[in-house]
């Protein structure tokens, strides 16, 4: 196929703007009239609330201070569950998570009304620790168990390939909660236009998921929503979720006028979501020629306060959990779970990144026990063309996987370093 | 002491929303004045590169260069809705919503033509730098300008869709097609662990990333280099550290990320083969790309030192525990 | 308020601010030069990197009244009558650019190093670039437009 422009190392189009400065984010937009907004958040991670704002209304230029009972709709959202509310009304679950919106003339008097606000916090017994929170005595976060999810991939009979497998390695891995760490903080801006259209400029991965949620809550009709979405400082999964766009719609409807929100670095880390750590037992069977036969893997996720994405991530987890291997028999399971901790969601990967850590040094475990390269183990057993996949599934089309470990192979005289050492 | 180890990681990505869930992108072109083109399409540009991917695949489309199109893809009142930018689905799924709504523009373009150049069919009509072209009597063209001013009342547009084909898996065998397609890629990388410190320090990294087909290589090479970083940090520094559900290091002072002096030149392949179902055979590898990065790494501190690290990151501490208990353990 | 005189990309300003406001606030809230980028507000990211008597800084972590009677460069005076600076140019070349908020900042380090080191090695620029964190690049591509920029300044 000839092609002309695809393929081409055609300039970014968004190039120019970005190095002249004058791409705009949304903490770099300035309306008339403008004021701006503070979040207040929790601080403890389990704990019944009263919050009594009475103080910080009377503070010169607040004009507003929104709580859940100032939610006109729904005061609940969340991608896959709607177990976020938009302000937290009897309980929080985790530190960071919204109670209350203020609105004032300025930053200073947003600042002053948010030091005067008195929550009053019962704690409740709280759990970090998922398999912990795995337990029916442990504390519920949400509902009456914390469970949230279990896949189950059943591929082949797990005995047989046991019975098949001259080598077997075991091991339990874990990967830990990190942050996206994008480097421009969310901020945002909340207006009407005259037509009563709330608009809501943000930087997002999907401003229609956005429109849908903001009209939720507002109790409008999604034409009466407009999101819009400037240049984005980065997302890699931690702008999925809603940040600011329902209390910057809901602050810009009630006062009819521009409101402008920027997090601080210390709060975008509270707000977002994290990478879901993961702990990972995996026992892994080869037969004596080096033949993959078995893999048997219980993966359990912490999904912190939120469900977020942790169905879907669990589910990638699972999926990819044997790796780009064809293993005629296995069995794995995996759990996404309720705990206290920060929610986590999206990031990169998306639970197919923490797999890796575990079935990879799984495989060069097996290669050391047959004596044999690890290259050469895991050109034995890797997806071809034509393959089958723990899920029944065959790869029909671009299995380029062998031409990916030989060119690296090639380029970094892996082989030949290997038999050097040896 | 110092010493040196080599390492292979490899992986496999499953594109989309994945087990059966309607994965639509759309996308409206329409001939604006002047003979430009204008993509509108729900596409989020969040630094990937996905605003010019777009761009390329729509030129590609329409016989255009990347100078003649505008993608209108800010505002939710003026674009339909085409997913998220997540789950390495827009090269392959919003790309081929624009290919198609491309594909349809090109047959609006024809019928038009048909109409202003008097012809019996839309047979051997081509699209050329901007122009309708009948390919084998090129006397016969129209310009999209001229058509644009034919037709200023009456706006030439087209719209395309895209659903992404997978099914849901069994609820009790996980049996099934989750995602479609698969994105595969290999890394291999030598280190040098000090046993006495416990830094591990990167010297070589080679790094192979499937793309089915490049869209732009350099955008691509971009991203290996992204997800290598973000990978490096994953591996080897990066830790929040919760305590009772709070984050002791919640900012850049304390949450250390990877900086230039951290990050070393990674040597990148390419590799393509080109995927049926996907536009121009590109698959999607914004997520991919850090995927088997840290699995290398660990494989070749295991080259090294002879000590599996189950548990991450490796910072110094870290992995100066796992020497001391590993040298604990050969001594019972 | 406390009055202060300081040149930003060769225009002089005589302005009233508040005391507590840093650099980075008057460059963005009083003069509009909203290119400087605040990431993190301690000194660490470099994202409001500007050029100031020469010398690189954190204008977060620079008082206004501080900058009374200096110069500053920030991303907007790199431009010279529309032609770009060799080191912008160079960046959107070699794709050096994803995100874009950490760009200003790290242009301006990179030109900054370049005034000074006009032939840095490739550790030199790793160096020169360092205080400045970028998530999505992995910087080998700012290391590239780096040294397209010494072609192009010597070139010059």
């Amino acid at each position: 196929m000839k092609l002309n422009v695809v393929g081409k190392n055609i300039i970014r189009v968004d190039a120019k703007s970005k190095v002249t400065g004058k791409a705009l984010y949304p903490q770099d937009i300035y309306l008339d009239n403008m004021v701006y907004g503070k979040t207040v958040r929790s601080t403890k991670p389990h704990a019944n609330i009263k919050i009594d704002i009475s103080e910080a209304e009377k503070v010169d230029g607040v004009l507003k201070i929104f709580t859940y009972k100032d939610v006109p709709n729904k005061n609940e959202h969340g991608v896959v569950l709607k177990d976020h509310e938009v302000f937290a009304s009897k309980k929080v679950v985790r530190i960071g998570e919204p109670i209350a919106f203020i609105v004032g003339e300025t930053q200073k008097v947003c600042q002053e009304a948010y030091r005067k606000i008195k929550i009053d916090y019962e704690d409740l017994p709280a759990v970090f620790d998922p398999v912990e929170a795995m337990r029916e005595e442990a504390p519920k976060i949400h509902g009456d168990s914390n469970i949230i999810y279990h896949y189950k991939l059943r591929h082949g009979d797990i005995e047989e390939g046991k019975k098949q497998s001259k080598y077997i390695v075991e091991n339990i891995y874990k990967s830990p909660m990190v942050e996206h760490a994008f480097l421009q903080p969310e901020a945002g801006l909340g207006y009407l236009e005259e037509d009563g259209t709330v608009v809501v400029v943000i930087a997002t991965q999907y401003p229609h998921y956005d429109r849908e949620e903001v009209a939720i809550n507002l109790g409008l009709p999604e034409e009466k929503v407009k999101i819009i979405n400037t240049n984005v400082g980065g997302a890699f999964g931690a702008r999925e979720d809603i940040s600011a766009q329902i209390h910057l719609a809901l602050a810009a409807m009630v006062l009819k006028r521009p409101v402008k929100v920027i997090f601080s670095r210390e709060e975008s880390f509270i707000a977002h979501s994290k990478r879901h750590p993961m702990i990972m037992k995996y026992k892994t069977g080869a037969d004596e020629n080096g033949y993959l036969q078995y893999m048997e893997a219980e993966i359990i996720g912490d999904s912190g306060a939120h469900c977020s994405w942790a169905i879907n991530v669990l589910r990638k987890a699972g999926v990819h959990a044997t790796g780009p291997y064809v293993i005629p028999n296995v069995k794995v399971d995996t759990y996404a779970v309720y705990t206290n901790n920060p929610f986590t969601g999206a990031m990169r990967g998306f639970g197919a990144t923490q797999v890796p850590i575990a079935h990879e040094q799984q495989m060069d475990a097996l290669a050391e026990k047959l004596g044999m390269n690890p290259i050469e183990f895991r050109m034995k057993n890797i997806f071809r063309k034509g393959s089958m996949t723990a899920t029944g599934q065959i790869l029909t089309d671009s299995v380029p996987l062998d031409r990916c470990i030989e060119a690296v192979d090639e380029k970094l005289k892996f082989s030949q370093l290997w038999k050097e050492v040896k | 002491m110092k010493k040196r180890g080599i390492g292979v990681g490899v992986s496999f990505y499953g594109t989309g929303y994945g087990n059966g869930f309607p994965d639509i992108s759309r996308a409206i072109v329409r001939l604006l004045p002047g003979g430009r083109v204008g993509i509108y399409c729900g596409v989020t540009e969040v630094g990937q590169g996905a605003k010019t991917a777009m761009i390329q695949i729509g030129a590609e489309t329409l016989g255009l260069t990347e100078k003649d199109i505008d993608l209108i893809h800010e505002d939710t009142s003026l674009m339909p809705d085409s997913g998220t930018a997540a789950a390495t689905r827009q090269t392959y799924n919003t790309g081929n919503a624009i290919k198609v709504a491309c594909e349809n523009m090109r047959k609006e373009l024809f019928e038009k033509a048909k109409i202003e150049l008097e012809l019996n069919s839309t047979a051997g009509l081509v699209l050329e730098n901007g122009e309708v072209v009948l390919s084998f009597f090129p006397q016969k063209r129209i310009s999209f300008k001229r058509l644009s001013e034919i037709y200023k009342d009456e706006i030439i547009e087209a719209g395309g869709e895209f659903v992404a084909q997978t099914t849901t898996m069994d609820p009790e065998t996980g049996q099934g097609a989750p995602y479609w397609p698969y994105t595969f890629n290999a890394c291999a990388v030598e280190v040098e662990v000090d046993t006495n410190t416990g830094i591990v320090d990167l010297l070589r990294a080679v790094f192979a990333q499937d793309a089915g087909r490049a869209v732009n290589p350099h955008l691509l090479e971009g991203q290996m280099d992204g997800g290598f970083a973000m990978a490096l940090g994953y591996a080897l520094f990066e830790d929040l550290k919760l305590e009772n559900g709070a984050m002791k290091n919640n900012k850049f002072s304390k949450y250390l990320i990877p900086t230039a002096m951290d990050m070393i030149d990674v040597e990148k392949i390419i590799i393509e083969d080109p995927e049926n179902t996907a536009p121009y055979g590109a698959k999607g590898i914004g997520e991919p790309v850090m995927i088997p990065i840290a699995p290398a790494i660990l494989n070749a501190i295991y080259n090294a030192i002879g000590i599996r690290i189950t548990e991450l990151p490796v910072t110094p501490e870290n992995l100066m525990k796992a020497i001391r208990e590993a040298e604990a353990n050969k001594q019972n | 308020m406390v009055d202060i005189s300081i040149t930003v990309n060769d225009k002089l300003y005589k302005i009233s601010i508040n005391e507590n406001m840093r650099l980075i606030d008057v460059l963005r809230d009083e003069l509009g030069l909203i290119g400087t980028k605040e990431g993190c507000g301690e000194g660490e990211c470099g994202a409001c990197t500007v050029i100031m008597d020469g010398e690189i800084v954190n204008s977060c972590l620079v008082m206004g009244f501080q900058a009374d009677g200096s110069s500053i460069v920030t991303i907007e005076g790199l431009e010279r009558e529309g032609d770009l600076h060799p080191v912008q140019r160079a960046y959107i070349e070699a794709g050096a650019v994803q995100c874009g908020f950490c760009i200003p900042g790290m242009v301006l380090s990179t030109k900054a190093l370049l005034d000074k080191n006009p032939n840095p090695s490739d550790e030199e620029i790793r160096e020169g670039i360092s205080g400045n964190l970028c998530r999505c690049t992995g910087y080998n591509k700012m290391l590239e437009a780096t040294k397209k920029a010494m072609e192009y300044i010597k070139g010059e």
